[in-house]
């Protein structure tokens, strides 16, 4: 099938992406990599009366660390995040996550704005950004609002607290604290697969190895992506010993939401958000005290 | 809009609409490289280079090209120049049907101008993107390797006999006409021998450049395109449908329902006439029997407007009760599938029996009762896919003679000749089938899936009509592997001996029943025979229910019936505290005794057509003159490292830690089918230029069989495979073939071109005699010359011009067929290492071992790369293929994303070794791709068997089953006796 009718329009400065969105409003749809939102054009699963290309908004395309941030342009592609000397050495969760979305093919398209946008439960991003308690840039007709990853998923799955008339413009990170480390572990059918289920995880330690902060995301058990809050709070001040893991990763599964699909039963997706979490900790952990 | 394209070197100024995917605008302009093989970038086939960047064509706006520099294959290099990646392709045997080629060589290309030395791990995860579903993969990584060393200046020994250049020589009429000369021993290019030899695809140029070798790859003026509307319902009847809208939309042709077209029960399965399944189809009908079957179908001016007309057709459905599960359906007051008069040939339509096969030798029941040990066990396979990468397709048009001309990608091109003709009331005169070169089948193209209605709808409208399915169309509303449960019931004595064996299969048959008679009789036959014993006894049903219908699958129903009898013949050992090999060994089928079944299986296949099924070729005892098992089971055993590897497993010392191995074999066995009849045809006529054309009607469907033909007909006729021009298919030109399985196809084939060749080659002689005035018998045919004892020589033009135009003017060319059946089994042991993940179930394969004994091998190239590729299928089948279904019989893997096939990088290392039988007969030649799927299920089942002390007894293996599996053993033992 080929997708209905629609007026395609390329914007040529977010200035003008903007505009038109606003003009449009709900009839309006952004194009990035076009890697989600084709295919449900094709099945007319959406339709859009006008799409806006983003592409052309090279300004959109970057990664740099400034003022204790991690700024990363909503047009970034994951090919390039997946390469990138800075986030591979500063940011391995985000290495992690770009590495196991689809294949290279994808890759080479797809953005990290794009697939924070969609709001896909299935999709990994977001699962990593709850854990790294990420900000994101909406850039509307009167300029821009800040909106933390906890409050841009609404309780709909690809439903997001966009307004018809913003764009997503950045993604911010808190730049890695001394002794913090991450990990994103993802269990596939196959390789490239949707995850039957994945985690994230992100802490940070003081000097006497408390956990100062802890960040537990999970990608594809629930109808949205899902902040694990209370296995956070078990972590908050422990020592991140086996023991505190282990109850966490018992509590995380506790709070994941899963349904049977096709992907697997909801007891067993629950029991892996189980042992992912524990596996995901224990690497967070690894990394935060200087190993790999 | 307009669009300015910027494509392989060249700016195209085109007009296209904004809502136009790039992939349908590259198509239109004729770039037929660019292949569709799914709707959402999932496979890969429609890969083009945006700015040197690969991306799936289908998910791209056209309009997003503009200002971009688009590459696709056309672009890479030519016949006369080929680029490096084309020729590794070519020479690694890399090459298959083809049709993911252009998207592999465009993902490799890309790969290699970022990365001139890449590792397997970087090509393996550049080529993630593209699905293929012949090769293995592991040669399309050796074929990248090889061109990066190539490209980085370096040397590489050929894996295939460089290229002649012979396509392309030059022929000088003036040179040609020479009298008779002396040869001199200079200036004459050497024929090597070619059979054994590893010629390269004659076939693989037209493929790696991204020519219209395929049957969608054509467009006609006036072409209309149609779309199928599908059943919502798993069972209804159409109480009333009316099409007045959908008519009156502009650019809709015609709207066909059961109302238009005659009601002729007939059946989809291309098989030898008359078909021995029952005849329980109708083109379109007034019930629906599965969520997907037909209701109408639309030819519009486009495909977008045919799809808006399907939903403006009203139709008011009355749900009736549907059953899903064989085991019901079977049951008194089930819902009935066909309580139609009209449909015939089915078993019991009372019982939704479509199908029933039964053997039997020996007092079964006595022997179980005497038996010392009884060991039983049910297996159960899942409903599958064929998953071919190109779609079912076909293209029909009236011709200037006004003959329908029906062009398709099916692998049984009589079978469709006659079956449209039936349907449609043509004569087969006025028909005429083309099968170009064919994407793929595993047997899934030796149905009708959308000929007929193609045909209809030029009938209709007297236009040209391309009916095309869609990637979801071929989930929903094509032919499936069909899922079957399996009961094993075996009495053995202490020692091992089985004393009685009994298999019981219930498959799935899905809504028709057409193929159903040939799985339910594949499953037994083509696994019991392993292990034949007195008392034995086979009984399959094949039960309809509101599925899709069971279709034609590779290896015919091995696949099945040794992942039950191979994963119980491991549990059978473990009873008896035995090594599994030993109890094979003590049990298997031996040199000079009787294959069970085939003497009886004529006497109890019953079929209730007239004269249908009944001709089995084995009417007298077969004795087995070769059996392959025990070295296959050796060379096996040895290369796994079996023993060692084996104590290390849980049947030694159990193994603690996460992550546990395990090592399982299991053995095959293939029949060529017994139950079809068997011919095959062969022409082949000489050119002024020494080169032949040979016209077969075999499909070229990637196994090789072209090229292996050729490589035959070269060898008699003293020229190189690539002087043999094959003519595909085509029902007014290339002669009769029954199309039956692809081993016995090949096996008739090959007999019918050496002896069509033999008989030119005497043709060839005697007009060379009358001109050198010299006896016949006194000649020698090589090289492109016929040499005479005293030195004078005549070149292969030089006879064909005399022939031809000379004194007495007569054409070289003979037909041949062939009609017997191969008898011979092609035999098969495969080994697996596995690692398993205990606390999430995830299975890794890390090895393969094949050892293949099946007749003589024409091309190891070739003959590996089926074996690989068969391996790729059987381990993706065994660890991730299902259908799944709702309550309602609605399909929920309708994509290459839900519904998972192996890629790239989920391919483990391979070992192939093979054996070639007795070799008394050098033209014993089969497909060897056939046997080559069948036995990895059970050897990997066994080998997780062995890592974790749990058996899993369905398939997939999916994480979560192993998982549970293992929660169960643990729960188990952890409870006090
Ligand atoms: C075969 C395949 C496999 C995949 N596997 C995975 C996987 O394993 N894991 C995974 O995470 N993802 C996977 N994806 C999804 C992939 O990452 C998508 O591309 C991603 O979800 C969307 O990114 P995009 O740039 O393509 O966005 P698009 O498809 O262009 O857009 C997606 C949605 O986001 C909106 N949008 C995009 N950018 C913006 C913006 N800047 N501001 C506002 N709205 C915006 C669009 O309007 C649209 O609604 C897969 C995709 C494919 C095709
Ligand atoms: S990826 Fe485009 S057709 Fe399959
Ligand atoms: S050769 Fe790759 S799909 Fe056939």
């Amino acid at each position: 099938m080929i997708p209905g009718p629609f007026d395609y329009q390329v914007a040529s400065s977010v200035a003008e992406a903007i505009a038109l969105l606003d003009q449009h409003g709900a009839d309006a749809k952004v194009l990035a990599g076009g890697h989600s939102l084709i295919p449900l054009l094709r099945f007319r699963l959406a339709s859009p009366a006008v799409l806006v290309d983003i592409n052309r908004l090279r300004d959109l395309e970057y990664m740099q660390e400034a003022d204790g941030t991690l700024h990363i342009g909503a047009l970034t592609r994951e090919v390039d995040l997946e390469a990138s000397d800075l986030i591979r050495r500063r940011y391995p969760i985000l290495a992690d996550t770009a590495r196991v979305i689809a294949d290279p093919v994808v890759r080479n398209w797809a953005t990290i704005g794009g697939n924070l946008a969609h709001a896909d439960p299935a999709n990994d991003h977001p699962a990593t950004m709850l854990a790294l308690g990420a900000q994101l840039v909406a850039t509307g007709p009167t300029g821009q609002r800040l909106i933390p990853i906890e409050q841009f998923f609404t309780d709909s799955s690809f439903e997001t607290t966009l307004q018809p008339n913003e764009l997503l413009t950045e993604i911010r990170i808190p730049a890695p604290a001394e002794r913090s480390g991450g990990a994103y572990l993802k269990l596939e059918r196959k390789v490239g697969d949707y995850a039957i289920a994945g985690v994230a995880a992100y802490v940070v330690l003081d000097g006497a190895g408390h956990v100062t902060y802890a960040g537990i995301g999970l990608t594809n058990v629930g109808p949205t992506p899902i902040k694990a809050r209370a296995a956070e709070q078990l972590l908050r001040g422990s020592t991140l010993d086996d023991a505190v893991i282990a109850q966490a990763a018992r509590q995380a599964a506790a709070e994941a939401q899963p349904v049977s699909d096709l992907r697997g039963p909801a007891d067993y997706k629950r029991a892996m958000v189980e042992t992912l979490t524990m596996r995901a900790l224990r690497q967070a952990r690894s990394r935060a005290t200087g190993g790999a | 809009m307009e669009l300015e394209l910027r494509i392989n070197g060249v700016i195209k100024s085109l007009d296209v609409a904004p809502n136009e995917l790039l992939l349908n605008v590259l198509r239109r302009e004729g770039y037929y490289s660019v292949k569709h093989g799914c709707d959402h970038g999932h496979c890969g086939a429609c890969t083009v280079l945006i700015d040197g960047l690969p991306r799936p064509s289908c998910v791209m706006l056209a309009m997003q090209a503009a200002g971009a520099t688009v590459t696709t294959v056309e672009g890479l290099g030519s016949l006369h120049r080929l680029h490096p990646l084309q020729e590794t392709f070519i020479d690694a045997g890399a090459v298959h049907c083809g049709f993911c080629t252009p998207g592999m060589l465009l993902s490799a290309y890309a790969l290699l101008q970022r990365n001139p030395n890449p590792s397997e791990e970087e090509i393996r995860e550049a080529l993630a993107g593209n699905l293929c579903r012949c090769t293995g993969y592991n040669r399309l990584v050796q074929a990248v390797q090889r061109a990066a060393a190539l490209l980085r200046g370096e040397d590489i020994e050929p894996i295939s006999i460089p290229d002649s250049g012979g396509r392309t020589r030059s022929w000088d009429l003036g040179r040609a006409s020479l009298e008779p000369y002396e040869q001199t021993g200079t200036g004459v290019q050497r024929v090597q021998v070619m059979m054994g030899q590893p010629e390269r695809q004659i076939d693989a140029i037209k493929l790696v450049t991204g020519k219209p070798a395929f049957a969608d790859d054509c467009d006609l003026p006036g072409l209309l395109h149609a779309r199928l509307l599908t059943s919502p319902h798993a069972h209804a009847i159409i109480r009333e449908i009316d099409t007045t809208e959908a008519r009156a939309l502009p650019g809709v042709h015609a709207v066909l329902t059961y109302k238009d077209i005659p009601r002729i029960p007939s059946t989809s399965a291309g098989q030898p006439w008359p078909e021995p399944g029952p005849h329980d189809q109708y083109s379109l009908d007034h019930t629906v029997r599965y969520v997907g079957d037909r209701v109408a179908v639309v030819a519009a001016e486009t495909a977008d407007i045919a799809e808006q007309a399907l939903k403006l057709i009203k139709v008011d459905y009355e749900p009736l009760p549907a059953v899903f599960d064989p085991r019901q359906a079977l049951e008194p007051g089930a819902p009935r599938l066909h309580p139609e008069p009209e449909s015939y040939g089915i078993y019991d339509a009372n019982r939704n029996i479509a199908s029933h096969v039964h053997f039997e030798q020996g007092d079964v029941e006595r022997a179980f009762a005497s038996a010392e040990l009884i060991v039983e066990g049910e297996y159960v396979l899942p409903q599958s896919q064929h998953a071919a990468l190109e779609n079912h397709v076909a293209i029909t048009y009236w011709d200037e003679d006004d003959r329908l001309v029906v062009r398709t990608s099916s692998e049984v091109p009589y079978h469709v000749r006659r079956i449209v003709a039936a349907l449609t009331g043509l004569a087969p005169r006025r028909i005429r089938v083309i099968a170009p070169r064919v994407g793929g089948g595993f047997g899934g193209k030796h149905d009708l899936i959308v000929e007929d209605l193609c045909a209809l709808l030029t009938l209709a409208t007297d236009r040209p009509v391309r009916l095309e399915y869609s990637r979801v169309d071929e989930f929903r509303s094509s032919r499936v592997v069909p899922s079957q449960i399996i009961r094993l019931k075996t009495g053995l004595r202490r020692d091992g001996t089985i004393i009685a064996n009994q298999m019981l299969v219930l498959v799935n048959a899905g809504a028709y029943g057409g193929q159903a008679a040939s799985v339910s009789a594949g499953s037994g036959l083509n696994s019991l025979p392993l292990y034949p014993c007195p008392n034995l006894r086979y009984s399959a049903q094949a039960v309809y229910t509101n599925l899709p219908p069971a279709g034609a699958f590779r290896s015919n129903g091995a696949l099945a019936g040794l992942f039950a009898l191979e994963s119980h013949m491991d549990e059978i050992a473990r009873r008896l505290g035995m090594d599994p090999l030993a109890l094979r060994r003590k049990n298997w089928l031996k040199e000079g005794e009787p294959l069970p079944f085939l003497s009886q299986a004529q006497a109890r296949y019953e079929s209730p057509i007239p004269q249908a099924g009944l001709a089995s070729p084995y009417s007298a005892e077969v004795r087995l003159a070769h059996c392959g098992l025990p070295r296959c089971l050796q060379v096996v055993e040895e290369q796994l490292n079996w023993r060692e590897k084996r104590r290390q497993g849980q049947s030694g010392p159990a193994q603690s830690g996460r992550i546990q191995r395990g090592v399982g074999i299991a053995l095959a066995m293939h029949l060529p089918t017994s139950a079809q009849s068997l011919l095959s045809s062969a022409t082949l006529k000489l050119n002024e230029d020494g080169s032949f054309n040979l016209l077969i009607s075999l499909p070229e469907n990637g196994n090789g069989s072209h090229t292996i033909l050729a490589q035959i007909a070269a060898e008699v006729l003293g020229v190189r495979p690539e002087d043999i021009l094959i003519h595909l298919p085509d029902t007014d030109s290339t002669p009769f073939d029954t199309s039956s399985d692809p081993s016995s196809s090949l096996y008739a084939c090959v007999h019918a071109v050496r002896q069509a060749a033999e008989q030119v080659r005497q043709q060839l002689l005697s007009v060379a005699a009358r001109l050198l005035k010299v006896p016949a018998e006194s000649l020698s045919l090589a090289d492109y010359q016929i040499s005479a004892p005293g030195g004078k020589s005549l070149s292969l033009s030089q006879v064909a011009l005399q022939a031809l135009y000379g004194e007495q003017p007569t054409p070289i060319s003979a037909t041949s067929s062939w009609n017997a059946a191969c008898n011979a089994p092609t035999f098969a042991a495969q080994g697996v290492e596995v690692e398993v993940d205990t606390a999430t179930g995830a299975t890794r394969v890390l090895k393969v071992v094949s050892a293949i004994d099946g007749g003589h091998i024409v091309n190891p190239v070739l003959a590996e790369g089926q074996i690989e590729g068969g391996i790729a299928q059987g381990l993706s089948y065994s660890l991730c293929e299902e259908m799944v279904y709702d309550q309602q019989g609605n399909l929920l893997t309708t994509d290459l994303n839900d519904y998972r096939i192996f890629s790239a990088r989920d391919m483990p290392e391979t070992s192939i070794v093979l054996m070639e039988g007795d070799g008394s007969d050098p033209f014993d030649i089969r497909d060897i791709g056939e046997i080559a799927i069948a036995a990895v299920a059970p050897a990997l089942a066994n080998a997780v068997a062995d890592a974790l002390g749990v058996r899993l007894r369905q398939l997939p293996l999916t994480p979560e089953r192993i998982l549970h599996a293992l929660y169960v053993v643990r729960q188990q033992a952890a409870r006090p006796a």
